[in-house]
């Protein structure tokens, strides 16, 4: 691993390795992950309150999967996802019910509404070249405000007590199993839009910005530009997300798209499961949401159990749970036969320097 | 309106102070503590516990003041090791990062333990009266000491050779170490001094109002946007910032409203990230 001073996100993430190009290499785990998660609902599909949760569960897979985009990726540190995702939610449950527009459509307008204020975040970091500490603060000055915005417009937005959605509730949106695949398919689409960007001219860019922004810069990225791009496509993917949720749920409230209940939570989960990784957010995903329903019973203790967690992880596994197990597994590999390693090297797969 | 004026430097006396802990760690060490708030309020807390256990007020307060330095020591000397043999912004994300694990270790033991907790200073007296308009005298009591906390500070770091040691590592970490400076001492001394004025502020501010546990994370919030706005690291930019954007809280929280004013102030910040990065009185880089 070798840690760049220039870029401050490296510590945590710098453990992308070069994707290979084949799709196979894609579609196979995405598909391995479908179908895991997809019996699910043969287990607990009996249960309202535990088909919500699984529910839940994607959607913070799907969060987790956009801010990857956008911090893993980019090194943008946005502290509004739950913003970003309410502007979806609440942009969707407007459109659909005060302006009347159809679900579909509303979706759409509320995902690039969302898409385009990320984008503009993006841009004004980057305009006034503010570092990740900075871009950190200006994007929690906008999701506190948007909170207070939402408490504030009491007569639009229903304030603390929330809005009732009636866009979509004779749809197959409010019954008890179906939303779950919808869910679990734009989980899916996210991987899939991932990874195919990671495979892109896109994806190359991201990494080479991410390693080291001037060695980028002089070998002709357009930083700036890749940077917007991050920025939008994942704040789109949360506006989505959040509209869908929205309107499957049926009720939102500031609390639904809080700092508290989102941002950390997302940030715990990407930590966990590797950040910049492919697929670590969905792991983070699955695993905080179980544990969080095993920890219930705990009540404020869960919260204690959850600090101690970051500090841990950012102290020993800075690069989350699979990267790290990867990197392990590697080494035992290459001890017992070097030439695997050397061959991989030649043909740019894996170079990694220990 | 010169009710809501002068209420407004009463509050930004205090939160110029609570900035200036804040600002100084990041200024000194490049932390960025988010859990700062919670300093406050486990100072307010220890202040509280020690009143019910019969020790008076003053003696409290001193007890309370220190528990806010110990936390700042401890913190100091676990966590923080780690990020500061980091450089840069990563030191910068690391301390965020970690003291956003504190905040909520700290909240949920707290929320667990104590969750109806609160300090509230009675002072005595009866309201004086400044410019026509009748002050409490608790307000009168809190902002002579926020005033006081500032005169010291400044005192410290323009006349005391200590004070210059820590401003000349907040000018130049390199230079401070080649002329002798040992900034691990210094920011252990910053630390302390962090954890103090936080339990400081919490004190003045119960004076007029409860501090209840779940204050932590507002508490940061108001020290980040006052710093954000008065410059990152300057003493003096906390307290003109404080001053202004009291005065900016009360006078649109009576004209305008609550939700709208807490809108105004984050807008500052956010405006003077994007005009004047380096903020009100703070250096450019």
């Amino acid at each position: 691993m070798r840690l760049t001073r220039g870029t401050g996100t490296s510590f945590v993430g710098g453990a992308e390795r070069h994707a290979s190009r084949s799709l196979v290499g894609l579609f196979v785990p995405v598909a391995a992950i479908g179908a895991v998660l997809a019996l699910v609902p043969i287990w607990l599909g009996d249960s309202r309150l535990m088909m919500g949760l699984a529910i839940g569960g994607l959607l913070f897979g799907c969060y987790a999967i956009a801010f990857n985009i956008i911090f893993g990726s980019t090194g943008q540190l946005f502290l509004s996802v739950g913003a970003l995702a309410g502007i979806g939610g609440y942009g969707a449950a407007l459109l659909g019910d005060r302006v009347g527009l159809p679900l579909i459509a509303s979706v759409i307008v509320a995902t690039l509404a969302a898409g385009l204020a990320g984008g503009v975040l993006s841009w004004i970091a980057v305009r006034r070249s503010l570092d990740v500490i900075f871009t950190g603060i200006v994007t929690l000055i906008f999701a506190l405000a948007f909170e207070n915005l939402l408490l504030g417009l009491g007569g639009v937005t229903g304030g603390e007590s929330g809005l009732s959605v009636d866009t979509g509730s004779a749809t197959f949106l409010r019954e008890q199993i179906p939303p779950y695949y919808l869910f679990l398919g734009l989980v899916l689409l996210y991987l899939i839009v991932h990874g195919l960007l990671r495979r892109s001219h896109i994806g190359w860019a991201f990494r080479a910005l991410r390693d080291d922004e001037v060695a980028a810069e002089l070998a002709g990225v357009n930083v700036a530009r890749y940077r917007i791009y991050g920025g939008l496509i994942g704040a789109a993917m949360l506006g989505m997300a959040g509209a869908i949720y929205a309107i499957n749920e049926g009720r939102i409230s500031p609390t639904t798209f809080g700092f508290g209940e989102v941002d950390v939570v997302v940030l715990v989960m990407l930590a966990f499961g590797g950040i910049g990784t492919l697929f670590g957010p969905v792991l983070g995903a699955v695993v905080f949401t179980v544990l969080d329903e095993l920890l219930i019973e705990f009540g404020q203790l869960r919260v204690v159990a959850y600090g101690a967690l970051i500090i841990v992880l950012f102290l020993w596994i800075p690069r989350g749970v699979l990267p790290t197990f990867g990197s392990l597994l590697r080494r035992l590999v290459s001890r017992r036969d070097t030439r695997v390693v050397d061959r991989s090297g030649e043909e740019g797969e894996t170079v990694d320097v220990t | 309106m010169t009710a809501a004026i002068l209420d407004g430097i009463v509050l930004g006396l205090q939160f110029g102070i609570l900035a200036v802990g804040l600002t100084l760690v990041y200024g000194l060490g490049g932390v960025l503590n988010l859990a700062y708030g919670h300093m406050a309020v486990v100072a307010a807390l220890v202040v509280s516990l020690t009143m019910e256990a019969g020790l008076p007020a003053a003696g409290a307060v001193g007890v309370g003041l220190f528990a806010g330095g110990l936390f700042g020591l401890l913190l100091n000397s676990t966590l923080l090791r780690a990020v500061y043999r980091l450089r840069g912004e990563a030191r910068v994300l690391l301390s965020l990062l970690l003291t956003l694990g504190v905040a909520f270790v700290v909240d949920g033991l707290l929320l667990w333990r104590y969750p109806t907790e609160a300090l509230s200073l009675h002072i005595g007296g009866d309201a004086v009266e400044i410019l026509g308009v009748p002050i409490r005298s608790g307000s009168l009591l809190a902002s002579g000491i926020a005033f006081f906390a500032f005169v010291a500070l400044f005192l410290f770091f323009r006349a005391t050779t200590l004070g210059k040691a820590v401003r000349s590592i907040i000018q130049d970490e390199e230079g401070a170490r080649l002329v002798g400076i040992d900034p691990n001492r210094m920011r252990t001394l910053i630390l302390v001094l962090s954890g103090m004025l936080a339990g400081l502020v919490a004190v003045t501010r119960s004076m007029t109002s409860p501090v209840t546990v779940t204050q932590g994370i507002s508490f940061t919030i108001f020290a980040l946007i006052v710093t954000v706005v008065g410059g990152l690291g300057s003493v003096a930019g906390a307290f003109l910032a404080g001053i202004l954007l009291g005065i900016v809280n009360t006078v649109s929280s009576f004209y305008i409203g609550t939700f709208l004013t807490y809108i105004i102030l984050l807008g500052a910040a956010a405006l003077t990230i994007l005009l004047r990065p380096s903020g009100l009185l703070g250096v450019p880089e």
